[in-house]
């Protein structure tokens, strides 16, 4: 099957990360938008932009077959050396024709609004980057003297969201909600 | 041809026990499919006498046998139920075209089945063609049609059953997509039947029909005791009601005039099933006069708050029935577990996630569920979306809700922190605490339950037959321990498993009673090839493949479906459906 995307290696399932329990690694693998919504909305949005604007213009080469990993909980070891969180790269959605070979699109959620920017890798890192340490450094301090429940801290890590699979809704009662809001907002509702 | 008297007669009774004659006599009482299908297997005259005189069949996948199977074996049939999509279409997580026509079926229908007179599609497509052949064959018989959330056809299609079916008691087509060409249809069927007893298009868009037709079937059939329609303006329909006499069962319809103006509809007086959409607050006391009648009520798409629930329900003593949002709120449930003790079924479904859009006070926690359970002691069926739970709470629907037969929760995700998680202990107390389940639901969260809960869950769920598993347990380990119990389970559905195909192929080993299997949201390899551990002969396997879409981005992960078939594998895939061939792997089958 051809296709366009390009799968990363989510959450190191091919590396050695035998450290890792399995629940564990399925907490990690069940982490997604949601996730880097997480941990991007406790980032200062201005550092987003400083840093998102100082990579635009850069030309560093990306390659996408390096996998990333994911990081670990405040509690287990912080010295990996790259902490960067996983992409998943819409590379199937339309791309304006003028992006550079060398950067890629990146879709940021924060705070109710989307963006999508094209960025060079090194800056990506650094983004991800910020964003770990800026939601790590949250969870330590609430957490820092809390008696190890496995459970509980992935949750708060997780912020105890359905990770990709968001709950299906009832076609009929999807149908009754649409036609609601067009009822309220119907110049006519009384 | 008369044979079932000839041939009773024919047989010798040769060895001692009772004679055919009064096998005969006695086998018809016998309506229960799993008393029929161990009457069928004791020996070959059994198995034919139940042939001949069993008078409904329901085939839960249609693919799961051919039509020509079915006539060879139960030529006599008198009802026939036909289910097509998988249950996830009503979710619209199955696309469209993935099949269950009903086109081979109602050929052989038209040809064969002389004795049929009700037949009921579910989740199938239907085309107008398939609706001309079976009215002009059948129509002279025909008394019961269902077209239940089927897609396909056109108002032209529904024409050929209001000139032809005049024997229709039942029309029902509830959810159905259909083309709206014209409301001439429902004249039709106005002009012509004057039996009918249930008419149904409730949750369907028509617009097109007029509301003197209805009328007009009112005033021609006498028996009308059940009538659920689309958007129709109340006001327009005080004829109607005027003239259903003997109505019991209303829903549907439309508030969009001034409040006081309703003060003037009146009811007919046998209405105890109700259900008003659009029904707000400034219109609910004209429900008021009959609230003690009332057994049923359907709020699902009504506009109350929680406060607008209370009052409502407090004056329906007898509801058995009761189905809304959780818009009822906590609040809401504690006054229904004061007021309605004869509550039989439950059902809280999932309103807006917009905060502005629905009451704040409109949530459903363990709060609401201990009172329910205190309070309503004869509850059968309950499901119900919350947005908290705790352990004690299912612990309570143990300990009180013996009657229960079918009970589904679905966590939602709105809140970040859940009082009580995991729910092992919980779900452990409420399976052994209810006996009689037979139906159960649980959609949770990553942590929500362990492997150890899932273990629980196998080794206690021993009645139970259905299961739809949601972000359950942490590995595989937990689906093989869950895997060596559920004796009585035959289908089960799952989504957003953490587990790998290696581990789903063997817990489908395992389950001894399972012949259907739906899973959407697993470890997921690139060939599918680890599911091929479960490949066996007559069960088929199908993959629905990862769908990345591109505006907006959204991923919907793979599906797999298995199931038991003696029809083989299916010939009518769409490109969105493939099926797993066990042969190509070099895997005999």
């Amino acid at each position: 099957m051809s296709r366009a995307t390009v799968e990363l290696d989510f959450f190191g399932m091919e590396k050695a990360n035998s450290c890792k329990s399995q629940f564990q690694k399925f907490i990690d693998r069940r982490r997604s938008f949601r996730g880097i919504q997480g941990a991007i909305s406790k980032m200062n949005p201005e550092l987003i932009k400083s840093v998102i604007a100082s990579g635009s213009t850069n030309r560093n080469p990306v390659d996408w077959r390096k996998s990333f990993s994911v990081p670990s909980s405040p509690k287990e070891d912080r010295s990996t050396s790259l902490p960067s969180l996983p992409l998943l790269n819409p590379a199937l959605r339309s791309i304006p024709s003028e992006e550079s070979p060398e950067t890629a699109p990146l879709t940021i959620f924060y705070n109710g609004t989307v963006s999508v920017i094209n960025v060079p890798r090194d800056k990506a890192e650094s983004i991800f980057k910020l964003a770990v340490e800026g939601s790590s450094k949250n969870i330590e301090s609430v957490d820092s003297s809390k008696a190890a429940n496995p459970s509980s801290d992935q949750q708060n890590l997780l912020e105890a969201r359905n990770g990709d699979l968001p709950i299906a809704r009832r076609k009929s009662l999807q149908r009754f909600l649409e036609k609601r809001k067009e009822r309220l907002t119907s110049p006519y509702a009384w | 041809m008369e044979e079932n008297g000839n041939k009773l007669h024919k047989t010798m009774t040769s060895q001692p026990g009772m004679s055919d004659v009064v096998l005969g006599c006695v086998m018809p009482y016998i309506d229960d499919p799993k008393d029929r299908d161990a009457v069928s297997l004791v020996c070959r005259r059994w198995y034919e006498l139940d042939a001949l005189t069993r008078k409904h069949i329901t085939i839960a996948l249609c693919y799961t046998t051919s039509p020509d199977r079915l006539r060879r074996r139960f030529r006599h049939l008198e009802s026939l139920k036909l289910k097509g999509k998988p249950r996830a279409a009503m979710f619209n997580l199955i696309p469209e075209d993935w099949g269950g026509y009903v086109t081979p079926w109602v050929n052989e229908i038209a040809e064969n089945f002389n004795c049929l007179k009700a037949v009921h599609f579910r989740r199938m497509i239907v085309k107008d063609s398939d609706l001309e052949v079976l009215a002009r064959s059948r129509g002279k018989v025909l008394q019961v049609l269902k077209l239940d959330k089927c897609s396909g056809f056109s108002t032209d299609g529904l024409l050929h059953v209001g000139r032809l079916c005049r024997q229709l008691r039942t029309l029902f087509l509830e959810e159905s997509s259909i083309i709206e060409k014209d409301g001439q249809w429902l004249h039709e069927l106005a002009v012509n039947n004057s039996v009918l007893t249930n008419l149904n298009f409730y949750m369907t868009d028509l617009v097109k029909v007029s509301f003197e037709d209805l009328e007009f079937i009112a005033q021609n059939c006498r028996n009308l005791a059940s009538v659920k329609i689309s958007d129709c303006e109340i006001l327009d329909l005080v004829g109607f009601f005027h003239a259903a006499s003997v109505l019991e069962e209303f829903c549907g319809g439309s508030f969009n005039e001034q409040p006081e103006r309703y003060t003037a509809v009146s009811f007919p007086p046998r209405l105890c099933r109700l259900g008003l959409t659009y029904m707000g607050k400034n219109e609910m006391p004209i429900v008021f006069p009959f609230a003690s009648l009332l057994k049923k009520l359907d709020l699902l798409y009504a506009l109350l708050d929680t406060e607008d629930h209370c009052l409502l329900i407090q004056r329906c003593p007898n509801l058995e029935v009761l189905e809304t949002r959780n818009v009822i709120g906590d609040r809401g449930l504690e006054v229904l577990a004061r007021s309605c003790k004869r509550l039989k079924r439950l059902r809280i479904e999932r309103g807006a996630d917009e905060q502005e859009m629905e009451d704040e006070e409109g949530v459903v926690s363990q709060r609401g569920l201990m009172a329910l359970a205190q309070g309503c002691l004869e509850l059968e069926y309950l499901a119900v979306y919350v947005s908290d739970i705790t352990n004690a709470s299912l612990q309570y629907i143990g300990t009180y809700s013996k009657n229960l037969c079918d009970f589904r929760l679905v966590l939602l995700d709105r809140e970040e922190r859940i009082t009580d998680l995991p729910l092992d202990d919980g779900v452990c107390d409420l399976l052994r605490g209810c006996e009689k389940l037979r139906r159960f639901a649980l959609y949770l969260r990553p942590g929500g339950l362990t492997d150890v809960g899932l273990g629980y869950i196998g080794q206690y769920s021993s009645k139970v037959r259905w299961m739809l598993l949601g972000y359950v347990g942490e590995s595989d380990a937990g689906l093989l321990e869950f895997s060596k119990g559920c004796p009585s389970l035959q289908k089960l559905e799952m989504r957003g498993c953490c587990f790998s195909e290696r581990a789903l192929a063997a817990s489908v080993m395992q389950l001894t009673s399972l012949r259907y299997l739906w899973v959407q949201g697993y470890r997921a390899s690139e060939s599918g090839h680890d599911l091929l551990a479960m490949a066996r002969p007559f069960w088929n396997i199908e993959l629905i493949p990862r769908i990345v879409g591109e505006d907006p981005v959204i991923e919907h992960p793979a599906h797999i479906l298995a199931y038991y078939s003696l029809a083989g594998p299916r010939t009518d895939f769409p490109e969105s459906v493939i099926p797993l061939d066990p042969s190509a792997a070099g895997i005999s089958s």
